[in-house]
């Protein structure tokens, strides 16, 4: 009780001081247009573009960065929770990755630094719910694979052999050439004379104004790389599912939070902090692309734009840092243009070819 | 020592009653397996041994939960495998030959290059191996806590709230130290306790050639048969070596595991045995003796699997080994005519039970969802 009552007053304490931030600072927040292209070594991003498909990345040669992150949805997966290695099962959603490049934060608790990618895929491939691989079986493998130690050695100089680390480097390459594609939206926030639709032009005027959005998605992905709480329901199969149980224990054990048996609720950004007001907070996802990659939330619980626009404006749920919004069902609708309006097509994408291992002492 | 000294007493009633055969009984110090040596830190009991046996046949003590130590340890295969390298985790192959657990406990070092010293250590090993079960030790605890049959099972045994890991490996390794051969089902054992009948006149030349003109004593002496030395007999590569990727990527994985020179790393995928362990060159290509126990299943044989049969086997020594590095003084050709192979061959399936060590895979437990809210637990 007393515990609670301390939960309840910090998450007061950070409404407060959220909502005076945002009233000083919300002239300046605004949406921005995408950066130029990343400048990237193209020898070492087609490496990198191989890589990602290559299921031989992971412990048993089943799954590939694509398994997760798939190119049709974004390069995320389509379902609420993700399924990770064989044999176990995920107790989040899978986030897409277009213009991964350009996140402050990775992970939903937002436990990596995006300005390190290579070190993201490096736990991403050898995390054991993920790709569950070694890095040194791996990169023998790939001296096993004439076509790949051939790009290899474009990427990384003739003489060099596949090397665990620079494996990493190279699906951290090939991540930053994905960007989410040029739309009316961001020709209009460059300034252009654009003929946005109306209810997209009155949504882009709700986001930043009635409907708060921009208070905490704002920049260039439309997020401040922040976490906060929003009470998303937590998503049932984690409770019901054993190996979703699993998963999540046994990541706040190997994250250090104190009597981990007991915390089997996702407790987001609070397993890096240890704060308890950081409970249940989650980083603020990117905008750009959402057409492709629901369902929403850090846990897939919403299945629709619709359904998230109309939890904002409910204030979220239980324990929620937002407020209220009032908004009509026009101006739910016109919200939901405007972020639909903010997705490019998709890029169509090439996958490599697979390759068959080479018995030969050549690859030696 | 008791038990050393009723070997040898046994060993000299065999010699005394058998006076023909027993070329050199003496040096053999042959006799019955003796009780298995329990290390202090993890002591027998019923129900550890049980919970060892259902945690021996249970996958997700693997990185895919498709992996159990009875994967490459099946009983019906002489509790080791048929294939001569070992198929090892899913998408993988491994450069060794699983070799039977049968009275492994009376190893006192394990794997073929003596890599650890204790049964608690191989399976922790073997369990979390890239190339073996590629589990992650918090992962694979975590699953065990989340089947309430192990949660009861491990608070009665080790005491703790949780089932914790290093737990697990010490109700297997208890498990393992119960698979031994029993004396009164091996002829060979009957044979020395007295009865003359245990062994046909075949096996009982065989044994003469055994501890005389073939010299297999020299190394393989004692109740296991083993003198736990480790020699190098220039046993050939196997074929796979040169033509199995998956062998070659587990080869190359291996020597960078053991932290070799990059010479050694490139020069070479020749497995060197004791000398990853030991760094030194002149331990290169020796392998642990392996007992001869239970033999008759446990083929194929050697650290690579190389011969499939025990004659193939006694081929091998008779040509006094292949070539290598460090060989053995021990081995010189042998000169055993086609009577003296077989004869040899029958006395060594007489150092098997009659019958295989079988046991049928238990009902692993389920996990099922805990409560939600952690109400089973301590509270917040």
């Amino acid at each position: 009780m007393k515990e609670w009552r301390r939960t309840l007053g910090a998450v007061l304490t950070g409404c407060m001081l959220a909502g005076t931030a945002a009233a000083a600072g919300a002239q300046s927040l605004r949406l921005e247009s995408l950066p130029p292209p990343a400048t990237v070594k193209p020898a070492l991003a087609k490496l990198g573009w191989h890589l990602f498909f290559e299921p031989r990345l992971s412990g048993d040669g089943s799954r590939s960065c694509a398994s997760c992150h798939l190119p049709s949805r974004g390069y995320a997966d389509g379902q609420p929770l993700s399924r990770g290695y064989n044999g176990t099962e995920y107790f989040r959603n899978a986030p897409g990755l277009l213009s991964v490049r350009l996140k402050t934060r990775l992970m939903w608790d937002g436990r990596l630094d995006g300005a390190d990618l290579a070190t993201a895929v490096r736990d991403m491939v050898t995390e054991a719910h993920f790709m569950n691989a070694d890095g040194r079986l791996i990169q023998e493998r790939i001296r096993q694979l004439p076509e790949l130690l051939a790009l290899w050695r474009e990427a990384f100089g003739a003489q060099s052999q596949p090397y665990g680390p620079q494996i990493f480097v190279a699906i951290a390459e090939f991540l930053k050439t994905l960007d989410s594609g040029d739309t009316a939206v961001d020709r209009a926030l460059r300034g252009e004379k654009v003929a946005l639709p109306a209810p997209v032009r009155e949504g882009m005027a709700l986001f930043g104004g009635k409907g708060q959005c921009i208070r905490c998605h704002n920049g260039v992905l439309g997020t401040d790389g922040k976490a906060y709480r929003l009470g998303v329901p937590e998503h049932p199969a984690i409770a019901d599912e054993p190996l979703r149980m699993i998963t999540l224990l046994r990541h706040h054990a190997t994250m250090g939070v104190p009597n981990y048996m007991a915390e089997r609720k996702d407790l987001g950004l609070y397993v890096v902090s240890k704060q308890a007001a950081d409970r249940g907070r989650f980083v603020t996802p990117a905008l750009r692309g959402l057409t492709h990659t629901g369902p929403y939330m850090h846990n897939g619980m919403l299945a629709t734009l619709d359904e998230v626009v109309a939890f904002h404006d409910r204030g979220g749920g239980p324990g929620s840092e937002l407020q209220p919004l009032g908004l009509s069902v026009r101006e739910r609708a016109a919200l939901v243009a405007f972020l639909r309006a903010w997705s490019a097509p998709l890029p169509v994408v090439v996958e490599p070819p697979a390759y068959d291992f080479w018995s030969a002492g050549a690859a030696r | 020592m008791r038990h050393l000294a009723t070997g040898w007493a046994a060993m000299l009633l065999a010699a005394a009653v058998f006076p023909a055969v027993a070329a050199d009984p003496v040096a053999g110090g042959f006799g019955p397996l003796p009780p298995v040596s329990v290390p202090a830190d993890n002591p027998m009991s019923a129900a550890k041994v049980e919970l060892g046996r259902l945690l021996f046949w249970d996958t997700r003590l693997s990185g895919n939960a498709s992996t159990s130590c009875a994967s490459c340890h099946a009983p019906q295969t002489g509790w080791g495998e048929l294939e001569p390298l070992s198929r090892g985790y899913p998408g993988t192959r491994h450069w060794r030959n699983a070799q039977t657990i049968l009275n492994a406990a009376h190893y006192s070092r394990l794997f073929w290059d003596g890599a650890v010293d204790s049964l608690e250590q191989q399976a922790q090993s073997a369990a979390e191996g890239a190339v073996a079960g590629n589990g992650d030790a918090a992962m694979m605890e975590m699953r065990l806590r989340l089947v309430p049959e192990y949660v009861t099972r491990f608070r009665e045994v080790f005491g703790t709230e949780w089932p914790r890991i290093h737990h697990a490996w010490q109700a297997i390794a208890a498990f393992q130290r119960t698979l031994v051969s029993d004396p009164k089902k091996v002829p060979f054992d009957r044979w020395l306790a007295g009865d003359a009948g245990a062994l046909n006149a075949a096996a009982q030349r065989g044994y003469a050639l055994f501890v005389g003109k073939a010299g297999c004593v020299q190394c393989h002496g004692g109740p296991l048969l083993s003198d736990q030395g480790f020699h190098a007999l220039g046993v050939p590569r196997h074929a796979w070596a040169d033509s199995d990727p998956l062998v070659q990527i587990t080869a190359r994985w291996q020597k960078l595991q053991r932290g070799v020179s990059a010479v050694q790393y490139k020069g070479s995928d020749d497995d060197l045995g004791l000398a990853y362990l030991t760094r030194n060159p002149a331990d290169a290509g020796r392998f642990r003796t392996p007992s001869l126990r239970e033999l008759r299943y446990t083929a194929p044989y050697m650290h690579n699997g190389a011969f499939a049969t025990l004659r193939e086997v006694v081929d091998f020594f008779d040509r006094g080994g292949g070539e290598g590095p460090n060989k053995a003084p021990q081995l010189r050709p042998l000169g055993l005519g086609a009577t003296e192979k077989k004869d040899l061959v029958a006395f060594l399936e007489s150092l098997s039970m009659d019958q295989p060590l079988l046991l049928a895979p238990p009902r692993v437990p389920r996990s099922k969802p805990l409560a939600d809210g952690g109400n089973d637990a301590r509270p917040r």
